[in-house]
């Protein structure tokens, strides 16, 4: 194995999105880091959960046995792949049994259909590629932000991301629900200009109950990084998901729970989508929140004025 | 007492089904007449995996008399496992993090610990996957089939299917009487991804004008047209079963994506633009919404959509999976008896057999083209779409 250079750590990257308006102040390049220490139920990302490569599918680019056929031979383990008798001869994965496969499978397929996601790359790799969207970020007062993932899980990778991107005067932004030892945090934020954090849910139990994690250490992290970090700018958030934390009584918890604090400049409700739906496909997994949809204007308006009000601002109807 | 000659598990590693306890019977009273002891293992592999979950114990000890008292259409005693996967266990680690472990070897340490020298596994594809890993690591399971969607192709009747099967026809019954008495068309979707022996066997028997399958692709046009002709008969309704998988010949014509994705956009999510969600398995009812929709239009009927989802796992057993849980679960003590290992056992008229797992997977029982069925829907004259 080669060894790891420790002035340019390598990182397990998910994607870098170019362009992102929602990911922090200004015009965004944002870097998926693969890994997450939660399970909730409406993840968006399910690519980014497991912190590894990880074999994925699209049957639509799949151009059938009768044309290609690579991935039912050798070295693609035996019965990880198969079609079904039929009027169509696109090849189906047996999940249980493909999950063994690399980074061989993936190259052998033609069509791309067989790919993986994650992979490895140097924070230079990533560096050079953020920098090509140096000039919006000067025009709009944007710059990098690490996502998830949660990126706080590559603390080395990300702490050295975000001190390289300084250096090149790039603008900082993390997204995190700090749900990791609080050592990590305190070696990334250093680096960190804004801190976009998760306030899911308020009650332990329910907590757990929807991310498979009680919050308690989740909620110490914040305060001790509100308090260690008096310079970085926090921005609290909900992803709002309908019967789960939708209620008043959430958003006024966290409202109590952040409004101490000055340097925590605002609260922003996500409202749930379905995007990541169809990933779960890709991966052979089951979306657990088919039966959720997204929530109504009138219970975001309400939910946003109550934030509003906190705030002291008025919101244009 | 004597001691028992051997000690076998039992569970269900898939979802719920009318008539599980029946596969009970079967066991304990072959297993009683061997003098082998059985135990029930809950909830999948989870009541061996995690004792502590339960009061008492993950395990049951099963006896004839505890057997005999429960209902065939009760609750499974033994529980369910719609999602119990040995090799991606979510785990809370010591940092407070989830993680999905392998614990394959730990099941097999724990059932060598408990003398467990065998495991009867009901369940249906994924169940019998994940039975054919255990069994290349040492793991003496018999899978018995069964599949609300009669799917497996290594027998001829999976059990569950055919008390699905009535159920399916007892709503579809009343969809159709609620077509006659709002003059409307109903649009039924029914569970089948791969295969419509669900959609096909119920559309039959309660005389739906237009059944869509997995296995034939159809062209709504012709749907339409023969719609517009019973219409036009002087009869104001009519009745479309899709199974789930149904799929449309031409691109050009509404699919089961055609609406479910059209106000996506991705600015948040990598990889999740519409073109690349565009081709996803649908959750249950978009089928039914899309179809609905595109006849409204080209026969300008009002059309109901209805999906009957998870409904149709409900409900009683019928006699014939009665029978065939008792007769299955017998077979499987038969197996390993036999010293059969590794094998599931397959119903092929008019006997039982075993099949090797390994021929058993990836394996899908799809409609033939030239399925009585599908002669009997034709000379019914019930529309299939092509």
């Amino acid at each position: 194995m080669k060894p790891v250079d420790p002035q340019n750590p390598t990182g397990l990257v998910l994607n870098i999105q170019h362009f992102c308006t929602h990911d922090g102040p200004g015009m965004r390049t944002t870097v998926f880091l693969k890994g997450c220490s939660l399970r909730c139920k409406w993840c968006s990302n399910p690519e980014s959960i497991h912190p590894k490569p990880e074999l994925a599918y699209d049957n639509k680019k799949c151009i059938g046995k009768k044309q290609c056929g690579f991935c039912l031979k050798p070295p693609f383990p035996e019965n990880a792949f198969y079609v079904i008798d039929g009027p169509d001869d696109r090849v189906h994965v047996n999940w249980d049994l493909a999950s063994e496969c690399g980074q061989d499978c993936a190259s052998i397929c033609p069509t791309g259909a067989i790919y993986l996601f994650g992979q490895k790359m140097t924070v230079d790799q990533v560096l050079d590629e953020v920098d090509q969207d140096s000039s919006f970020y000067r025009e709009s007062g944007g710059g990098i932000t690490l996502s998830g993932g949660e990126c706080l899980l590559q603390p080395d990778f990300a702490a050295a991301l975000l001190k390289g991107a300084h250096e090149r005067g790039i603008d900082t932004t993390i997204e995190t629900a700090c749900n990791v030892p609080w050592r990590f945090v305190e070696q990334v934020l250093p680096h960190v200009d804004t801190m976009l954090h998760d306030h899911k849910l308020t009650d332990p139990v329910r907590y757990r109950k929807w991310t498979g994690v009680d919050n308690s250490r989740i909620l110490e992290n914040f305060k001790k990084a509100y308090e260690a970090f008096p310079n970085t700018r926090f921005i609290a958030r909900t992803p709002l998901i309908p019967g789960v934390n939708d209620d008043e009584a959430h958003i006024r918890s966290v409202l109590a729970f952040i409004r101490p604090y000055k340097n925590v400049i605002d609260y922003e409700l996500l409202p749930y989508h379905r995007f990541g739906e169809s990933k779960y496909s890709f991966l052979g997994r089951i979306y657990e929140m088919e039966d959720f949809h997204a929530p109504t204007e009138e219970s975001l308006a309400h939910l946003r004025a109550i934030i509003d009000e906190q705030f002291g601002r008025k919101r244009a109807s | 007492m004597t001691t028992p000659a051997k000690k076998i598990a039992i569970n269900n590693s898939g979802g719920y089904l009318p008539g599980l306890n029946s596969v009970l019977l079967g066991v304990l009273r072959t297993a009683a007449h061997l003098n082998w002891d059985v135990v029930g293992i809950r909830d999948g592999f989870d009541g061996i995996l995690f004792p502590e979950r339960y009061s008492g114990d993950g395990l049951v000890q099963l006896s004839l008399e505890l057997v005999e008292t429960v209902l065939p259409s009760g609750t499974p005693l033994l529980g369910t496992a719609s999602s119990s996967d040995p090799y991606h266990v979510r785990t809370l680690t010591a940092e407070n993090q989830v993680e999905e472990i392998d614990k394959s070897d730990e099941l097999l340490r724990k059932l060598q610990d408990h003398n467990i020298s065998a495991v009867i596994s009901v369940g249906g594809m994924q169940p019998l996957s994940i039975l054919l890993k255990l069994q290349r690591k040492g793991l003496n399971g018999i899978c018995v089939p069964a599949s609300v969607e009669n799917d497996v192709a290594a027998t001829q009747l999976s059990f569950g299917f055919n008390s699905t099967l009535s159920c399916v026809v007892d709503l579809l019954e009343n969809a159709r009487h609620a077509a006659q008495s709002s003059r409307k068309i109903g649009v039924v979707e029914v569970l089948g991804e791969h295969t419509g022996w669900l959609a096909l066997q119920a559309g039959i028997a309660v005389g739906a004008d237009a059944v869509l399958l997995p296995e034939i692709p159809y062209d709504l046009r012709k749907v339409a047209k023969k719609l517009r002709s019973k219409f036009a008969s002087g009869q104001q309704y009519a009745l479309v079963v899709a199974a789930e998988g149904a799929r449309c010949s031409s691109h050009s014509e509404p699919g089961p994506t055609a609406i479910a994705h059209a106000s996506l956009k991705a600015s948040l999510s990598p990889l999740a633009t519409r073109a690349a969600s565009a081709h996803v398995i649908q959750r249950s009812g978009h089928l039914a919404e899309a179809l609905a929709l595109e006849l409204q239009r080209l026969t300008d009927q009002q059309t109901y959509p209805l999906s009957l989802g998870q409904l149709i796992k409900g409900g009683a057993p019928t006699a014939v999976d009665r029978q065939l849980g008792v007769a299955y679960g017998a077979a499987a003590v038969r197996a390993i008896r036999e010293n059969q290992r590794g094998v599931l056992v397959s119903f092929q008229p008019p006997k039982v057999k075993f099949v090797p797992l390994s021929e058993a997977i990836n394996k899908i029982r799809t409609i033939p083209p030239n399925s009585l069925f599908i002669e009997t829907a034709r000379s019914l004259g019930i529309c299939l779409g092509d």
